[in-house]
């Protein structure tokens, strides 16, 4: 049996479960309140020490680190394919994920972690980085507990507006990112930025909003939007992704 | 068919994979190798190239390519040869999930503390003044620019590069762990995971002995020697300068953030 563990479909857990909802892949689904801690518990640090999610068991294997899981289900069940055929595309395809994994993961959950700051407990904060089950996850809790230093926040919104950049040129001639199928791309920026409009609105052009509303109307993300418990699993945050440290 | 690399020194990080990679698989290419101590990757002629200014890059038939692990994809997709990705797709998932370890996480960490040690000593003939002034204004990457500007200038916190040290200690023994289960990095086959990890990681055994030295990690360094003996590192490593930089010495400046590259990596 195939399972799931995610939290709200936001972020990297949207990343996975559009992409199962893509294959036609079934699934059990664990839900795990992030901001109650639960994914700091046992039963998901023996599968994942750093306790992120998403994490898949297919046939009885760990699978970890969303971008990658979405390769692996690509390669191992090529029903539906969701990257292109020849090598210059897929280059394309992943250049995105990489994209999103080095940067906009990161600068886009900082965004919506402040505009979304006011709503989460601070005890719930105190009590998430002492039960992170890694130093380097507590590291991460603890700097969400105060407001982020006017330099972190300046670096997410850079990182952001060039990403909403890359975004609107690549769909300023095309549907899709990789141009003109739907796939691994679209997921993975979908995923990220269906915050935008609720972590900073004014970034969101109209070839996004477009493009949004084209994503946001398949039936996988139908779906997959079905299998959180927030009423908008985009106006919900939770400490993020760890930005790429260079100095 | 014309392939081209644009590269820094044959060995080490990004630039080392990316030549490994072709190596291996036994590419013809034509190599412009760079500079980094005269800056050529920031000059107009290879920012028309890549804006970014950022080091190696593959034209293949005039196609630009960047970022050094999926150029290696694509060399594994496009050419003929020995492959450099296992078959089996759960391997596959491994290889990359190490390569990026390797790059991003162990990689970054050793990179910050080897870069804070050599990046004053770039400055070379320029007044500090001009250095900064250089890296304001040419490094178009604005978290790389923070990165040289905090190295350069010793700005670096303390608790960050204590953390690194932490990290790269705790990293050593996570490849330990592995390569004492696995022959290779993926498992049964070599891939481009070794490749990353021989190229952006194991010099520490010889740089770092007080953070990792060879009788930490046995495993590594049997690894690492089978890693050495492959005919394609062997050339690398005939072709690259291993000088340490010392203090009053100018290292070479090809060592930082634009090549993910630490000083003076060996295999």
């Amino acid at each position: 049996m195939r399972k799931v563990y995610h939290w709200e479909p936001n972020g990297a857990n949207a990343q996975l479960l559009i992409t199962l909802a893509e294959k036609g892949l079934a699934y059990e689904s664990i839900f795990l309140d992030v901001l109650a801690g639960e994914n700091h518990q046992p039963a998901l640090t023996a599968l994942n020490p750093g306790g992120e999610l998403p994490v898949l068991v297919d046939n009885g294997h760990v699978f970890t680190q969303a971008s990658y899981i979405c390769e692996y289900l690509e390669e191992a069940y090529p029903k539906n394919p969701l990257m292109p055929v020849d090598a210059h595309g897929r280059w394309v395809v992943r250049g995105w994920l990489k994209y999103v994994d080095d940067y906009y993961a990161s600068a886009m959950s900082d965004l919506a972690w402040e505009a979304g700051r006011a709503k989460v407990d601070p005890a719930a904060l105190t009590a998430g980085a002492q039960s992170a089950p890694t130093p380097e996850r507590q590291q991460v809790w603890r700097e969400h507990r105060d407001p982020f230093p006017s330099d972190r926040l300046d670096m997410a919104r850079d990182y952001v507006a060039r990403g909403v950049q890359k975004l609107d040129d690549a769909l300023e001639n095309a549907p899709w990112l990789a141009g003109s199928t739907f796939g691994l791309a679209d997921i993975a920026l979908y995923a990220w930025t269906g915050y935008l409009p609720w972590a900073a609105p004014g970034a969101v052009t109209s070839n996004i909003a477009e493009w949004l509303e084209r994503v946001g109307a398949r039936d996988s993300v139908q779906l997959a939007l079905q299998s959180g418990r927030a009423d908008n699993a985009f106006a919900i945050a939770a400490p993020g992704p760890e930005h790429t440290r260079w100095g | 068919m014309s392939v081209e690399l644009y590269f820094f020194q044959p060995l080490g990080t990004n630039s080392g994979r990316v030549f490994q990679a072709l190596l291996e698989k036994g590419v013809d290419f034509v190599e412009h190798e760079l500079s980094g101590r005269d800056f050529d990757h920031l000059q107009p002629e290879y920012l028309a190239l890549n804006p970014k200014g950022q080091v190696p890059i593959l034209v293949h038939d005039g196609a630009v390519l960047t970022e050094g692990m999926l150029i290696n994809e694509y060399i594994d997709e496009c050419f003929d040869g020995p492959p450099l990705r296992p078959e089996d797709p759960r391997a596959r998932w491994t290889m990359r999930g190490w390569s990026r370890w390797a790059e991003n996480d162990l990689g970054r960490c050793l990179m910050m503390i080897n870069w804070n040690r050599v990046v004053p000593s770039f400055v070379g003939e320029r007044s500090p003044k001009e250095m900064k002034h250089f890296i304001e204004t040419r490094v178009p990457d604005p978290d790389r620019r923070r990165a040289w500007l905090s190295a350069f200038e010793q700005t670096t916190p303390p608790e960050r590069l204590a953390e690194s040290r932490r990290r790269v200690t705790a990293g050593a023994q996570r490849v330990e762990a592995h390569l004492r289960e696995h022959r290779f990095v993926a498992g049964e086959t070599f891939s481009l995971a070794d490749i990353d990890l021989l190229n952006f990681c194991s010099f520490v055994i010889d740089w770092m002995p007080e953070l990792v030295s060879a009788k930490d990690v046995p495993a590594w360094a049997e690894w690492r020697a089978r890693m050495n003996e492959r005919p394609a590192v062997k050339a690398m490593r005939a072709r690259t300068n291993f000088d340490v930089p010392r203090p009053g010495r100018v290292p070479e400046a090809q060592d930082g953030p634009d090549n993910d590259a630490p000083a003076g990596q060996a295999g």
